[in-house]
């Protein structure tokens, strides 16, 4: 097992659901890229959190991503229905949606430009402006909130020394407040990226920070 | 007809057609369920939470708007439940709404002033600050007030199901929600956006041409049909200073449903300008024109016509005429021993077909009453720009008779060989010059009549404006110069030349003006409306 720099015990055990280990889970061995040819959402655990370089220029649906996207497509009957993870990959692709890219998706599933940012918009995981290399949402619904969030989140904002909503100059943090992660039995919840990090309190914060910045630096 | 339902709704029993939802069968005993994103022309999501009522054994109470009726149900709409549950609902939608009714475009026919009048809190608990979004431009004739929206969305639904062209959505989420466009891509290029503004039940989106022009509760509203093509739309005429202020689609399932194009909807300045005919304009003996009364000018007529004698007139009409003018004036003719009677009209290359409603269109006459035109004896003659087809006419050198063409692609030597020239208008035309007699007459708006459309429908309307000094409908000046040929009776009404038409003209046979009533009757169904 890694070297963990930071506490989180809201690891559930093996469930034997799916072939990981607490390490694989935890461990470095799931940062890095997420596979190209997609893949189901309840293998979401190994989805990284430090995700690839984005690049909001990129190309879109071109090579590997084409195939993606068609292989998408045939899981649905009506290509509208396949909006919701064509969208994500566009995120994956560019790091946030952009009208642009809205219009290009809009184009590509035959669907008004208008009803695809409404659809955007409806969605607070879908980026409407460009964010940093790691987005760290933290929850700051009930649960969270009653555990202390409200100090979490003021400890992100510190350490980062950005504003709420806000990315870096260095172009490494965006801190967002979410509602709800669906995570409120081991409070506070924060979201960085792909990845949870569970009772997290204040005091975890700069370690986190540290760990990755240190991501950051090794990408390099 | 389906199988009948009976129901009882606030104590009175009622019969609908099953599958009728329980707000329908409420209007059909006079009960109006308040509500706002219900619409009869479009799908019902039931979100709008206010037409929710008490339905006896039902755990919850039942949006109405989507509640199939059923059999011995028992509805109450103005329960204690119902009533309790509509207070609730507007005092959330009064949380947000910044109340700038005094400024407000919609106040005085708005359902949120209504119904909070009628069934509201006296004052909101809210001590939260409102959040603003203020305003934003659609484009086109639209103006957006996000602050006054109440999230029914049916201008969405519209663009969507009926112009299906999905300019409009919903933004964002939960109470941060907004109705807007693709960024800065706007309603523009689209035909039929000034219905958004119609079923907007709030002062939400409004009309960028009305803005601020006149308060619903000084505006005269009168039954009409719309004049800009032979659609003939069923429209109101909203009025006050003896102008026109805007037009508004009527309802009627068979001509428009509730809809009308743009194109209609703002084609009315041309009522509106100045610079009307006010006097009859008699040529005296020293050739110099000037004003008369009817008496005398309809006398000197009558005289000239007798002097002339025998000469075939030949009468060019416009065919934004009524059935009434068109029918007197060949009856007229008739009475003059006959002559040919043509008419010139503007045609648009495409028709606009509204993809929801396909029976109505833009048409591609953009006249409202060729086909009443056509069905009288008036033969169509020029280009689609209505300008040539008189070369004949110009230089003849019998009986002219101008009605309503205004001329103006003609010379100024238009009619100058005529023995008798006769030019009925409501506004002077350059063409006119060597005209014997320039008679003041009405335009649609300000006489009764009817058209006939392009299915062949015949629709009557009703004045709305006062006539310009002493502008006459064109029936009563030639129903009179006729009574006195013919030695009959000059019609005192636009019924008496409609029935005088209906005596004279096949298709017409056996209707009278009162059988119109407000929806019309088809004579004449040779046309077969395009799906496209």
């Amino acid at each position: 097992m890694s070297d963990v720099p930071f506490r989180n015990p809201g690891w559930a055990g093996n469930t034997g659901e799916f072939d990981l280990t607490e390490e694989q889970v935890r461990g470095d061995d799931f940062i890095g890229q997420r596979p190209l040819h997609g893949g189901h959402s309840s293998v979401s655990g190994t989805m990284p959190y430090m995700l690839v370089e984005r690049n909001p220029q990129a190309g879109l649906f071109e090579g590997e991503y084409q195939e993606r996207l068609e292989k998408i497509l045939t899981r649905y009957p009506k290509k509208r229905a396949a909006l919701l993870p064509v969208l994500g990959m566009v995120q994956e692709l560019r790091g946030y949606v952009s009208p642009e890219s809205m219009d290009r998706v809009a184009e590509l599933l035959d669907l008004s430009p208008a009803y695809v940012r409404g659809v955007t918009t409806f969605y607070t995981m879908y980026n409407k402006r460009p964010v940093g290399r790691h987005l760290v949402q933290v929850c700051t619904n009930i649960s969270c909130n009653l555990c202390g969030a409200d100090e979490v989140l003021a400890a992100f904002l510190r350490y980062t020394d950005i504003e709420l909503g806000a990315t870096s100059e260095d172009g490494d943090f965006t801190v967002i407040e979410a509602e709800c992660l669906a995570a409120c039995g081991f409070p506070t919840c924060v979201q960085i990226n792909s990845r949870y990090f569970e009772n997290v309190t204040p005091a975890d914060v700069p370690k986190i920070i540290e760990h990755l910045r240190a991501q950051v630096a090794g990408s390099d | 007809m389906a199988e009948l339902v009976t129901l009882t709704i606030d104590g009175q029993e009622v019969a609908v057609p099953r599958g009728t939802t329980i707000l329908e069968a409420a209007k059909q005993i006079g009960k109006q369920v308040p509500h706002y994103c219900y619409h009869p022309g479009m799908s019902s999501p039931a979100m709008c939470r206010l037409c929710l009522v008490e339905v006896e054994g039902a755990p919850n109470s039942m949006p109405s708007c989507v509640t199939a009726v059923m059999e011995d149900q028992v509805v109450h709409t103005e329960s204690k439940q119902a009533l309790e549950n509509r207070r609730g609902v507007l005092e959330f939608y009064l949380v947000n709404h910044p109340l700038d009714c005094p400024i407000c475009d919609m106040s005085g026919e708005c359902d949120l002033q209504d119904y909070v009048h009628a069934e509201g809190r006296d004052r909101g608990r809210s001590d939260e600050p409102k959040r603003v979004f203020g305003r934003d431009d659609f484009g086109g004739d639209v103006l957006f007030y996000g602050d006054r929206c109440v999230m029914c969305t049916r201008c969405v639904r519209f663009m969507n199901e009926v112009e299906q062209d999905q300019r409009l959505t919903v933004v964002e989420r939960g109470n941060r929600s907004v109705i807007d466009t693709f960024f800065e891509e706007g309603l523009e290029g689209t035909h039929w956006h000034g219905n958004i503004v119609d079923i907007c039940p709030v002062g939400a989106l409004v009309s960028k041409e009305f803005l601020h022009k006149a308060r619903a509760w000084d505006l005269e509203r009168t039954s009409s049909i719309c004049p800009s093509c032979s659609q003939g739309c069923n429209i109101e005429l909203h009025t006050r200073d003896n102008l026109i202020q805007r037009i508004k689609p009527r309802e009627n399932l068979e001509v428009n449903g509730w809809w009308m194009c743009d194109f209609g909807r703002h084609n009315h300045e041309w009522v509106n300008r100045g610079g009307q005919l006010e006097d009859p304009l008699v040529r005296g003996p020293d050739g110099v024109i000037g004003a008369a009364g009817w008496r005398d000018a309809l006398g000197d007529l009558l005289q000239h016509v007798r002097g002339v004698g025998g000469a075939r007139v030949k009468a060019v009409a416009t065919p934004f005429a009524s059935n009434e003018n068109l029918g007197t004036l060949a009856e007229l003719v008739d009475a003059l021993g006959g002559g040919d009677m043509v008419y010139r009209s503007v045609r648009a290359e495409d028709e606009i077909v509204l993809k929801g409603f396909p029976t109505l269109a833009r048409r591609k006459d953009l006249a409202p009453n060729t086909s009443g035109a056509e069905l009288i004896g008036f033969t169509r003659v020029g280009d689609d720009q209505a300008a040539g087809g008189l070369e004949n006419i110009a230089t003849y050198d019998g009986i002219i008779i101008i009605m309503g063409d205004e001329l103006s692609d003609q010379e100024a030597n238009f009619g100058k060989e005529a023995a008798l020239f006769v030019y009925m208008g409501d506004q002077q035309s350059p063409a006119a010059e060597n005209a014997h007699f320039v008679l003041p007459v009405s335009t649609f708006a300000e006489e009764e009549g009817s058209f006939t459309n392009v299915a062949g429908r015949v629709q009557c309307f009703s004045p709305a404006l006062k006539a310009s000094g002493m502008a006459r409908p064109a029936w009563m000046i030639l129903g009179a110069l006729a009574a006195e040929l013919n030695k009959g009776d000059a019609p005192r009404s636009a019924a008496d030349a409609f029935s005088s038409l209906a005596s004279r003209v096949e298709a017409f046979a056996g209707i009278t003006y009162g059988d119109l009533g407000t929806r019309g009757v088809v004579v004449n169904e040779t046309y077969v409306l395009s799906e496209n």
